[in-house]
Formats: C-alpha cells, structure tokens, sequence
C-alpha cells in the first residue's frame, strides 16, 4: 500500500482536529466560535485572507464542525429536540460530542450513544419534566434502532412448530421495539418527523392512564401499532424467556382478577404479534 | 476542446455517461417522487457512505433507483490526505458497493477528513506541497486500482490557506490528478468559492485543468457570510457567477457529464430539476 504521509502532517492535523473541536460560545446568546480559544501555532501557520484574518477564517471549520454534528443529533431525536428546544438540546449535545467524537465513516453513527448519555445528564429538580423527557429520548432511540436494524424475515410457524412452542423461545425482530408512554409523545413525534421546524413545542398532557407502542420496520416502513400493557409485558417477557416460562411469569405477575381471562387475551396477543412479524424465528434449546 | 482520438476514446470509457449527460445528487427527500415519476435525469450520484450501513431501507431504495438509472458514487470520507494509512474496511465497503450498483465511476475529496481517530465529518485542507501531492497521488492510484473502476478526484472549497504552502491550489489539484494518473471531478462552484474567498481569478483555475481528464462537474449553491466568506452549503440554488463560469468552463473543454448537488433545506424535485434546465442554457 501506499507511502506513509510525513510526520508534520499528523502534528498538523492533531492542532486542526483541535481547532474543530473547540465548544462554541453561548455566552451571547447565540452560538459563536471562541477564536481565542484556539491553538496560536495553528493560527499562525494560516494566512489572513482578503475578506477576514485567520482565525476568523478558521472558524469557519469550527462552526462547520459543531451545527453539521449538532444537525445528525437533531434528525436522530426530533421529539427530544423539538421538546427540549434547540438550545437547550444543544447544551447536552455539546458535552455529548465532547466525550465521545465521532469515530467512523458512517455520521450517523455519532447518535449511538446518546440516548444513555442524555438520560444521566437530565437535571433531576425537575422530575416531570425529566420523566418527559426520558421517554422522548427513549422514543426516539426506538425509532432510530428500528430504522438502522438488520434485515430479517419475520417468523411464519408451520404446524411442526405447535409441538416444540412451549419449551422454545421467539427470537423477537431485531427492527422491534416496545416503549411506554405517559404523555402522547409518539403521536406527536410523527406530526415533527411530517413537519420539520426547528420551533420548539410543547410538552403534552398526561393521559388518563400510560400508553404502550410497538415501533416495527415493515416493507412499507416503519409502523407504530398501540399495544395494551398486559401485551407489552407478554412481548418483553417472550424475548427473555421459552414460551412456556413466559406465559408462567405473565400469570404470576397478573392480578386474581384478570386471570380467568388471561388465556384467551394470551392467545390473541401470540397471533397477533405473528401476524404482525415481531418474531423472526423459534429458538430450540438443545 | 479538441482531444486526440486516443484521449476522446479514453476519456468516453472511463465516463460510461454520454458526454453531455446531466444528472442529480439524489437525497433522502425525492427518493419517493423518483421511484413513482422517473423524472428526465441522465444518471444518479449517491453518497458512499450513506450505503455502507447494515439499515436496509437505504440499500433497498437505492437497488430500485439503480434499476431505472445509472448511478455513480461520491465519497466524502476516504481521508485522502489524512496522516494515517488508508482505512482498508472503508475501501472493502466502497469496492462492494460499486460492485453492486455497477458505477460508472468513484469519487472522493482531494482532503483530509480525520485524524488520530476521529472523524470529522468535513472536506478539509491542508497545506498544499509536493510532498503532498506524492502522497495523495500514490493513494488515489492504489484505491482506483483496488476498486479496478475510474476514480476521479474532487477539488476542495476551502475556506483558509497556509504560510506552508508552495503550489496553488489549482497547482496543487491538478498536479494530484496527473501523476495519480486518475481523473478529475470538477467542482465549478467549489472553484468560484476558493476564488472568491483566498482572492484569485476562478479564470486561471480553469485555466490549467486537463478537460481531457475530467469525468464529471458538479454545480451546488453556496452562502454568503457576513464578513462576505462563501461557504459551500449546498443549500440554494446555482449562483449567477457559478453558471457563467460554467458556460466558460463547457467552451473550454465540454462537452462534460455534469451534476447538481443540492444537500440542505432541500426544495421538492422539481425545483431541482429546474437547475438542470439552466444547465442546458448555459450550455447554449
């Protein structure tokens, strides 16, 4: 392969990669490139230029670098953005790119991490809120992982499959995932995603009781179906456990009440969610 | 431009375009009108790296495209001018994806666009020195060969210029093209950007290029800062200049394939294909 490059130009390179990562400014209330922050010997080694001098020509790079990052996070989590407002947002998304800079070809990679980093940087005095805004980032994460998944076909069980279902476990798609809801945030993320803006907007009610979605990636794209919560934890337990250790822990968790109509609501949820492919196959043991 | 038989019949194979094709950079927001309304465009560039990901969606839209188009591929992360050795996985991922959409061609960036492990995510410059252009030549040779397709090289917008430097910029581009023995991507507006921002005549740019080289244009519009700085957003339409240093461009050397890029605040398709029209104008 080919020669290696001379050893100024990774020096070069360490003092411009410097440059690009320098935080932006919010001390004016607006997002300016802190020119003073930058290295002397890079700014010295560029040229002044007809229309500005070098360290302002510099950051263009810097502003590039920040709004074009700033601008993946935005598309990524749109309901977390547009709830938090851009600003605010790009408060968290800062410190976020700060601690782990973008490492592959691929920028949409840079949102990988966020959702956890998010969740840990939330100001815990405001509790509604910060629940708020927890399931947003979650919201969103789910949407963005369905996207991103693997292809797979989903499970379509032949009568052979009937004998070993109990003791065998749904492989769950991997373009499947279930989130909860106390505000109707799934709702409004749709009516983001189909109205890009960058206004901020505001936080819905509480609904009378929580509501919970299955986020799955069909042919057509990407589908959000309301589930009941019972069916929810059927979902979730199913990808943890056989069948049948499911179906057991589901009955141990259900209240007295709900029991003697337990099996028939558990033989619609199984049907349902084969038909609607959030399986991918029946994993036997052994 | 008159070229010798042997540069035309070079120049004709390495394009697999017709001369005067004239094609669009396609973005996520018209995949849906492309794929219902084959609209009248020559050909398709995608970004590379948009396509390298395990994300189905992307891939599948792109097999459907490219069974109604050709498409060609444009890089913006191959790091050409980076420090350290060319990434081997980015270049497997970028040899199967021209395999699979059967490109024409391959283009990248004359730039760096990462170091010491990160990725910036930007076309960047750096002093421009025959060091350099060894280095980045012998790269563009090996990766034009490792994908045993045409690989042409981009000219930088550019923002700053370096004390260091002892060749133009034009110098120094078209130095990287001729001794890679690769071929040229001719960024008209990028040239008119560079011209406008370190103060030198986009004539004398053009100038020098090898048209019997070039495999494609691209036109994109850019911003205009405050301070008067163009930047290369990608986010309006062709700029007055940039069309009438495209029509000198096409009296020097066309007839070129040529592409529109439009990358931000993207208007619906039709729009852009009235940029394409304008093409054909100035062509006139």
């Amino acid at each position: 392969m080919s020669r290696s490059a001379p050893g100024w130009l990774a020096d070069f390179q360490a003092r411009f990669s410097s440059m690009l990562r320098t935080p932006l400014d919010r001390a004016s209330g607006t997002l300016t490139a802190a020119t003073a922050e930058y290295d002397p010997q890079l700014c010295s080694e560029a040229l002044d230029g007809p229309l500005s001098g070098a360290a302002e020509r510099l950051a263009v790079y810097n502003r590039q670098y920040w709004f074009r990052l700033f601008s993946v996070l935005h598309a990524g989590f749109p309901l977390t953005a547009r709830l938090m407002g851009y600003w605010d947002f790009n408060a968290v998304a800062a410190n976020y790119l700060l601690a782990h800079p973008p490492g592959g070809w691929d920028i949409e990679q840079i949102a990988d991490g966020f959702r956890p980093f998010f969740e840990d940087a939330l100001d815990e005095s405001a509790p509604d809120w910060r629940l708020a805004l927890i399931e947003s980032v979650r919201i969103d994460a789910a949407y963005r992982e369905v996207f991103r998944a693997e292809r797979s076909p989903p499970f379509r069980p032949l009568a052979s499959d009937a004998t070993e279902l109990l003791t065998g476990h749904l492989v769950p798609l991997p373009a499947l995932r279930i989130v909860e809801e106390h505000r109707a945030l799934v709702v409004l993320r749709t009516a983001l995603v189909a109205n890009p803006s960058s206004a901020t907007v505001e936080l819905p009610p509480l609904l009378v009781r929580p509501q919970t979605w299955a986020i799955v990636r069909r042919e057509a794209g990407t589908a959000s179906i309301p589930i009941e919560a019972r069916e929810a934890e059927l979902l979730t337990l199913l990808g943890r456990h056989s069948v049948g250790d499911a179906l057991g822990c589901l009955e141990s968790a259900c209240p007295a009440e709900e029991r003697a109509e337990l099996p028939d609501h558990v033989r619609a949820w199984l049907a349902r969610s084969i038909e609607l492919g959030f399986w991918c196959s029946l994993r036997r043991d052994g | 431009m008159a070229f010798s038989p042997e540069q035309a019949e070079s120049l004709g194979r390495a394009r697999g375009l017709a001369p005067e094709a004239l094609g669009l950079g396609l973005r996520v927001p018209h995949y849906d009108y492309v794929l219902e309304h084959a609209p009248q465009v020559d050909y398709f560039e995608v970004i590379s790296e948009n396509f390298f990901g395990a994300a189905p969606t992307p891939r599948a839209r792109l097999e459907r495209v490219r069974a109604r188009y050709p498409v060609v591929l444009h890089g913006v992360g191959l790091n050409l001018l980076g420090h350290a050795p060319l990434d081997s996985r980015y270049l497997d991922a970028l040899s199967r994806l021209a395999d699979a959409v059967d490109a024409p061609f391959v283009s990248d960036h004359l730039c760096w666009t990462g170091a010491h492990g990160v990725s910036h995510h930007d076309l960047l410059p750096t002093p421009y020195v025959p060091e350099l252009v060894e280095l980045a030549a012998e790269r563009a040779h090996d990766v034009q060969r490792r994908l045993g397709r045409p690989f042409a090289i981009e000219n930088l917008s550019s923002y700053v210029e370096f004390r260091a430097s002892t060749l133009s910029e034009w110098e120094f581009y078209t130095a990287v093209v001729r001794e890679s023995g690769c071929w040229s991507l001719l960024d008209i507006n990028n040239v008119y950007v560079s011209s406008q921002n370190h103060g030198f005549d986009a004539d004398d740019y053009l100038a020098t290029i090898d048209f019997s080289r070039v495999l494609q244009v691209h036109l994109a519009g850019h911003t205009r800062e405050p301070n008067g700085t163009l930047v290369d957003t990608h986010d309006h339409p062709v700029a007055k200049p940039v069309w009438e240093l495209y029509a000198r461009a096409w009296r020097m050397g066309g007839p070129f394939p040529t592409l529109i890029e439009w990358d931000a605040r993207i208007p619906p398709l039709l729009e852009v294909l009235v940029e394409l029209e304008k093409a054909r104008e100035a062509r006139r």
